[in-house]
């Protein structure tokens, strides 16, 4: 049993290293890090409360004091609420949402092609074919339905409380308005799961038929073993980037679908609801629509250049072969699905 | 080897494991039971349950029938409209109007203060004072948001749809009440489609205070909305509006009294008892007539939109110099020009300029426009008393068309509303209405509108198979006569008191038009198509020939219709040449183009209450565009749900 | 390969009854349909609406009918009434729907109480059925008849109206995506760390960093609004085709529903998808490139003294392409199903946005045939990238 153990750690350091030298990217981590503590902070920063509304103070310009005096970093909205507390809280909203929706549906979508890449056969085939019928589900009419379940009965869905209790502590809501999140981020995972899936599936294929694989297998490995210690590390690279990748993706698409009128409800802030709704308001202030589109910006933004660091970090200078390997998978990647052991 | 197989076998069992509960969790939904009352044994949230199986009749009879723990008190009812600032909220939605308009929009009954049947006494007037609702609501036993026996917070849901304008106002109110009074309310902004669906949400009973809003007109009606017997139950099916369970005998009488007489005086003192009853008992609060705004370009002339009546009423006169095109602007495509299949506002719109107007109804009013006259009693009309005996088709005041039987209410020739024993001699009141119309009407092709054009139409219109939605109307005519090409009576059944039976009978249908469209029509003229499928034709849904002032030239769907001036048309012939009505994707695209110029006219229907009509006033204070803001008819008001399910 | 497509046609076909069956389950039990707000006004005098008459619209729109038999007289047009053999009618008693439901009443432990549908007042029997207009099963081309948007009228019509629009946008925008973003995403990786890299990597984050319909306004704002306002040749805001002749300063009159001007309708929807979709194209064959780039065979070929330009075209960028067929399986179905916002936003009469009012207006027989089209088209792109994968990759066996 003389199975080299020590390599995944001594990569994720060597990964470490060449990520810090991304001097962009190692800004926009910080940028994003900042963001998202100031944001967990924002009870003891924000400058107002986040609901309380003065018709008087109603679309105070941003840099401007309003109409009793006080002053509105950002502005106010059409109820006289401080943008910039909004916003504040709102990243609460957006960055868990997103982080939450990309990190379970990454988990699920590893798992799931992890065994059925490893796996094959039949297990592999059904898999398979639930993406494909999974990838067909409407997604306005899978989000207007659960918007009507929510109304007609929160408490008929079954989300235990512990859950909203987290997601209300985390997200500063209230549990109702958890629930409406929950299950917002429930329907994102569901249909998001099977991307990260079908790709990872297709790496696996060609991971598992490397040589040292095989060897370990000979040597009596077991199958948990050899999926989790030698098979997922090589496929993480490109894990982590499509990562990245979906994190900013969710942050815009949570917008467009406020924008369509399926999306976070609008007690709670998210910079999607908060964008979409001032979009009415775009002829008579121009600059409303602008105040949330910023940080959505900003963050996207800064995500994708973290993405990009990552991918340069992950460079294959110096293991050609595990790259060759991972080359090959992305070869039979993501739309590939021949087995070629049946 | 059998490890392996084993292993492989597991891993299967686990993607199906992580799969069916997703696919569970978005499908079926749990088997149809047997009827039944669930009643729990143990006091715990498992459902640790015994089921008694018990009649239909008694589980549904029980429900709505508690009053309801808060609300089910017109003491804490009284004291939430007294702790609403009222022109708080309306001042939040339309900051764009002065003071005293936004006075203007303030109601205090179901009428808008304007209107001929407002009470002008006797209605209680909840103006905003917190702490005459602080007592209130110390009286009905709430101290602190908190029951004072009991300690249960006094919290309630509001439901309201997801409009706009709705969550601003209801932010503002969910303030006012927690702030003033401690009342907290946790609203949800539902979609239109739950709300006003109909199995769910208001048809259903399915809330605490909701919103939303009824759309007045010219005759009160209220008949479904207040009276006892219109409470939607499980018993009946979920009959009638009146969903507050708002059962007071004294307005109950006086609302089906109102609606069963011709006589104006007796309805307005009728409807004042309902407004005094209706305030008192504070079962429903209404808020503020909404404001709506038509825009139009800057040059067009003589626009001049009415509260009560669609603003193209008048477009033979509008006149738009350089121009010879006008470009109307709809966020809604109009889904049909078959208007009996169709009633959203864009298809009237649209279909209105097909048609010649018979009657208009400007300012809560009605007058003739294609008629000679309007008929009225004495002059056109009659409303004699017959003698009905048992087994004759009468009107009930539920407004069927019921053979007279024993237990059959009806409200006789004396006025009096009673269930009939079944023998004794009953006279009913009993509408005969002629209309006149002017001379002259032509089709587009220049063919007369003859008699049986409006023979046809009659047919058509009262054809179950003809997909209309009601029938009521036709169920209540005895016998149609169309005497000459402009001449047709009416004769009511006996009962039926139409108040607004001036206002038309059957309108006339192109009998000799000609099918050209593929199928087995084709060749052939309407009067030859079966009700049932008008409309699914396409010289019926798309084409309809016109009396009217424009002609149907083309439809893109999806883009535009265009309409030409009728040469044939027998009144005026308008002023502008050529109408194009342009869709919108949404109502803040439409707004963008009327501001680049793209459209020359926003209705009523398209600009809605909405931000947009601000941004439009503001561009009409600079000079761009033209505005009209109106008191529309349609007002918002909170219902109070007094019993629980 | 033979025995590998009638595999693949059978499971694609059997995951398409069960994809249309979720889908239309899902819309089952969506709120909304035709009859919601039909007593939004009120439901007295002369426009009352009575049960009888809900009944009959329940009928006509098939509401009355349980699910299985809905779907599959939606799927195949059976069952249509009883089926006669030997001039007998058979199962006319069967029943297949529910006119009037029950109702009951549950109590829960808390005291709340909730009144749900229970068993059935008034059913529906097949017999019933014969009198219905039935369509013959979108499975064998019909796609019946719209509910709200176009009422009564054939949704065929409705999709054949938009069709050409969506085509139009959808085709030009991702081959123009796919002719710009190529040659961008090549040239970067080549220059790697280059100022040009540099830029594009920033330009292609931002087309991805910010929701189409901000790109959207800002460019109706700029292009359109402001430009006309400075006097400068500007951009219509929305539609396809304009409603009347217009002057263009610079160019002249342009004549409402010319080329010219369905060309100038057209730029700034179009635009705006392909500078989205340029981030996305861009970036993929990037690192694509910069991973074969960096192989054995293509060292070798340097090596060999090969220009660098054959090199990268014709060794490297074929190699590169190959996972990008992948990420085209989708396109045949996103060129029937439009790009809902952009259409959205420049008022575009594409299906996009059809689709997003179908569920908007609760026209559920309208989204349930564009998502029947889609669908189909999805799984049909999945089968040719399969197979046209195994043709370009000779180390994939179809089995």
């Amino acid at each position: 049993m003389t199975i080299p153990t020590s390599r995944p750690a001594s990569q994720s350091e060597l990964i470490w290293r060449r990520f810090r030298k991304h001097t962009v990217a190692m800004v926009c981590l910080l940028i994003l890090i900042t963001i998202y503590v100031g944001s967990m902070l924002a009870p003891w920063i924000a400058p107002y409360h986040r609901d309380v509304i003065s018709l008087g103070n109603a679309y105070t310009t941003p840099f401007h004091t309003a109409a009793d005096g006080s002053y509105h970093f950002f502005g106010t909205d059409h109820l006289g609420r401080d943008l910039f507390t909004r916003l504040i809280y709102a990243a609460r909203v957006s960055l868990t949402t997103a982080l939450t929706v990309v990190t379970i549906s990454t988990m699920i979508g590893v798992i799931i092609g992890l065994v059925a890449g490893y796996f094959g056969g039949w297990i592999d085939n059904l898999v398979t074919r639930l993406i494909e019928f999974i990838s067909t589900f409407p997604t306005f009419t899978l989000l207007l339905i659960a918007s009507a379940i929510v109304i007609q009965n929160s408490e008929a869905i079954p989300i235990p409380a512990f859950f909203s209790a987290i997601t209300g502590a985390v997200m500063a809501i209230s549990p109702r308005e958890a629930n409406q999140v929950i299950l917002i981020i429930t329907i994102f995972i569901m249909l998001g799961w099977t991307g990260v899936a079908r790709f990872v599936r297709g790496m696996v294929l060609s991971i598992r038929e490397q040589q040292y694989v095989e060897s370990s297998r000979a040597l009596g490995a077991s199958h948990f073993y050899n999926m989790f210690i030698h098979v997922l590390p090589n496929a993480m690279p490109p894990i982590i980037i499509s990562y990245t990748l979906g994190l900013s993706g969710t942050l815009v698409a949570e917008s467009g679908l406020s924008f369509l009128g399926f999306g976070i409800q609008d007690p709670t802030p998210s910079w999607g609801n908060m964008l979409a709704f001032a979009n009415s308001y775009m002829f008579s202030y121009p600059w409303m629509p602008l105040v949330p589109a910023l940080p959505i910006l900003v963050c996207s933004l800064a995500i994708n250049y973290i993405g990009d660091g990552l991918r340069d970090a992950l460079d294959p200078r110096v293991q050609t072969e595990i790259r060759r390997a991972q080359r090959v998978a992305q070869l039979a990647a993501i739309r590939e699905r021949s087995n070629p052991q049946s | 080897m059998l490890k392996q197989h084993l292993l492989r076998r597991a891993a299967g069992l686990f993607v199906i494991a992580m799969v069916v509960p997703l696919i569970a969790a978005c499908g079926s939904q749990a088997a149809q039971q047997p009827i039944k009352e669930t009643v729990v044994v143990k006091e715990t949230s498992a459902p640790v349950k015994e089921t008694v199986v018990v009649e239909k009749e008694v589980v549904t009879d029980a429900s709505f029938t508690t009053p309801h723990p808060i609300l089910g008190d017109v003491k804490v009812r009284q004291a939430i409209a007294y702790c609403t600032n009222r022109p708080e909220l309306i001042k939040s939605v339309y900051p764009f109007l002065t003071e005293e308009q936004q006075k203007g929009l303030l109601m205090d009954t179901f009428l808008p203060k304007n209107h001929w049947a407002a009470a002008s006494a006797g209605v209680t007037v909840y103006d905003f004072n917190p702490e005459k609702g602080i007592a209130l609501l110390k009286e009905a036993g709430w101290e602190e948001g908190a029951n004072v026996t009991t300690g249960a917070p006094l919290f309630l849901k509001f439901t309201t749809t997801s409009a706009a304008f709705r969550q601003t106002w209801a932010t503002v109110l969910e303030q006012q009440l927690s702030d003033n009074c401690g009342i907290t309310i946790s609203r949800t902004h539902a979609p239109a489609s739950w709300w006003f669906g109909d199995t769910t949400g208001l048809a259903r009973r399915d809330y605490e205070l909701g919103a939303f809003a009824w759309v007045g007109s010219a005759d009160p009606g209220g008949i479904s909305l207040y009276a006892c017997n219109q409470i939607p139950l499980p018993s009946n099916n979920w009959e009638g509006q009146n969903g507050m369970g708002w059962c007071n005998e004294t307005a109950s009488k006086a609302v089906i009294a109102a609606n069963n007489t011709l006589d104006r005086a007796e309805r307005i003192k009728q409807y004042a008892i309902v407004q005094q009853e209706f305030s008192k008992d504070m079962v429903s609060l209404p808020l503020f007539n909404r404001v709506e705004a038509a825009a139009a370009n800057k040059k067009l002339m003589n626009f001049k939109p009415n509260p009560t009546e669609t603003y193209t009423y008048n477009i033979e006169e509008w006149e738009l110099p350089g121009k010879d095109t006008a470009v109307l602007g709809f966020t809604q495509e109009p889904a049909s020009l078959y208007t009996l299949v169709e009633s959203a506002a864009v298809a009237t719109t649209a279909a209105g300029l097909l048609s010649a107007k018979m009657v208009t109804s400007l300012d809560y009013d009605y007058q003739a426009v294609g008629f000679t006259k309007l008929p009225k009693l004495g002059d056109g009309a009659t409303n004699a008393d017959v003698d009905v005996k048992a087994g004759d088709m009468v009107w009930n005041t539920s407004g069927e068309a019921v053979a007279l039987a024993a237990d059959v209410e009806v409200t006789d020739a004396a006025g009096v509303t009673a269930k009939w024993d079944g023998s004794s001699p009953l006279k009913l009141k009993q509408l005969t209405v002629s209309f006149e119309m002017k001379p002259g009407m032509k089709w587009q092709d220049g063919s007369p509108v003859t008699k049986a054009d409006y023979e046809l139409g009659q047919k058509t219109t009262c054809d179950k198979e003809s997909g209309a939605t009601s029938f009521t109307f036709c169920e209540s005519v005895q016998t149609f006569t169309q005497e000459s090409d402009t001449k047709q009576t009416l004769v009511f059944l006996p009962g039926v008191q139409w108040p607004t039976f001036y206002t038309g009978g059957f309108g006339a249908a192109p009998s000799k038009q000609p099918i050209e469209s593929d199928g087995p029509y084709k060749g052939k003229t309407l009067a030859d198509v079966p009700a049932k499928d008008w409309p699914t034709l396409p010289e019926v849904a798309e084409k309809p020939w016109s009396n009217g002032p424009y002609k149907i030239t083309g439809w893109e769907k999806g883009q535009k219709m265009t309409f030409e001036a009728n040469e044939n048309y027998y009144g005026t012939a308008p002023k502008i040449k050529k109408i194009v009505i342009q869709f919108y994707a949404d109502t803040n695209a439409a707004v963008a183009a009327l501001l680049t110029g793209n459209v020359d006219v926003l209705g009523t229907e398209t600009l809605g209450a909405g931000a947009e009509v601000q941004t439009v006033v503001d561009a009409a204070a600079k000079g761009k565009v033209q505005v009209v803001t109106l008191a529309s008819p349609t007002w918002e008001h909170i219902d109070f749900n007094m019993f629980v399910k | 390969m033979a025995t590998f497509l009638t595999r693949r046609i059978i499971q694609m076909f059997v995951v398409l009854i069960a994809s249309a069956l979720v889908s239309f389950g899902l819309l089952y039990i969506a709120p909304g349909g035709p009859m919601s707000g039909l007593r939004q006004g009120q439901n007295s005098g002369r426009n009352k609406i009575s049960s009888e008459d809900i009944l009959r619209i329940k009928e006509r729109f098939e509401l009355d009918l349980y699910i299985p038999y809905r779907f599959s007289r939606w799927l195949i047009g059976f069952p249509a009434g009883p089926i006669t053999i030997a001039g007998h009618a058979l199962l006319g008693n069967t029943v297949v729907g529910c006119a009037i439901p029950g109702q009951a009443r549950l109590r829960y432990p808390d005291g709340h109480t909730e009144i749900i549908e229970d068993g059935c007042q008034q059913e529906v029997t097949i017999a019933d059925l014969s009198s219905r207009r039935t369509s013959h099963g979108i499975l064998f081309g019909d796609f019946g008849l719209s509910q709200v948007i176009l009422r009564d009228r054939p949704i065929a019509t409705l999709i054949a109206s938009r069709l050409p629009y969506t085509l139009q946008l959808m085709g030009v925008s991702s081959l123009l995506a796919l002719l710009i973003g190529v040659p961008l995403g090549v040239y970067s990786a080549v220059r790697q760390y280059s100022r040009f890299d540099y830029t594009m990597t920033t330009i292609s984050f931002i087309g991805s960093s910010i929701p189409t319909f901000v790109i959207g306004i800002i460019c109706i704002l700029i292009f359109a609004i402001a430009a006309k306002e400075a006097g400068l040749p500007f951009l219509p805001p929305g539609n396809a085709v304009a409603n009347s002749d217009y002057v263009m300063p610079f160019i002249g009159d342009v004549v409402a529903e010319s080329s010219l001007d369905r060309f100038l309708h057209f730029v700034m929807p179009c635009g705006v998808l392909v500078f989205v979709n340029i981030a996305g194209y861009s970036r993929f064959i990037r690192s694509g490139m910069l991973e074969v780039l960096r192989l054995d065979y293509v060292r070798t070929a340097r090596a060999k003294g090969l220009q660098e330009r054959t090199v990268v075209l014709k060794h490297a960028l074929r190699n590169a392409m190959l996972p990008f067929i992948t990420i085209m399986a989708g396109v045949l179905a996103e060129l029937f199903g439009g790009a809902a916002i952009t259409e959205s936003i420049f008022n575009w009469p594409g299906l996009g946005r059809l689709l997003v009012d179908s569920i908007g207006r609760n026209d559920y027989s309208v989204a349930m045939a564009l998502t029947m089209v889609s669908i189909f088209l999805l799984l049909i792109g999945y089968l040719i990238t399969d197979i046209l994968y195994s043709i370009l990759d000779p180390r994939i066996r179809l089995s």
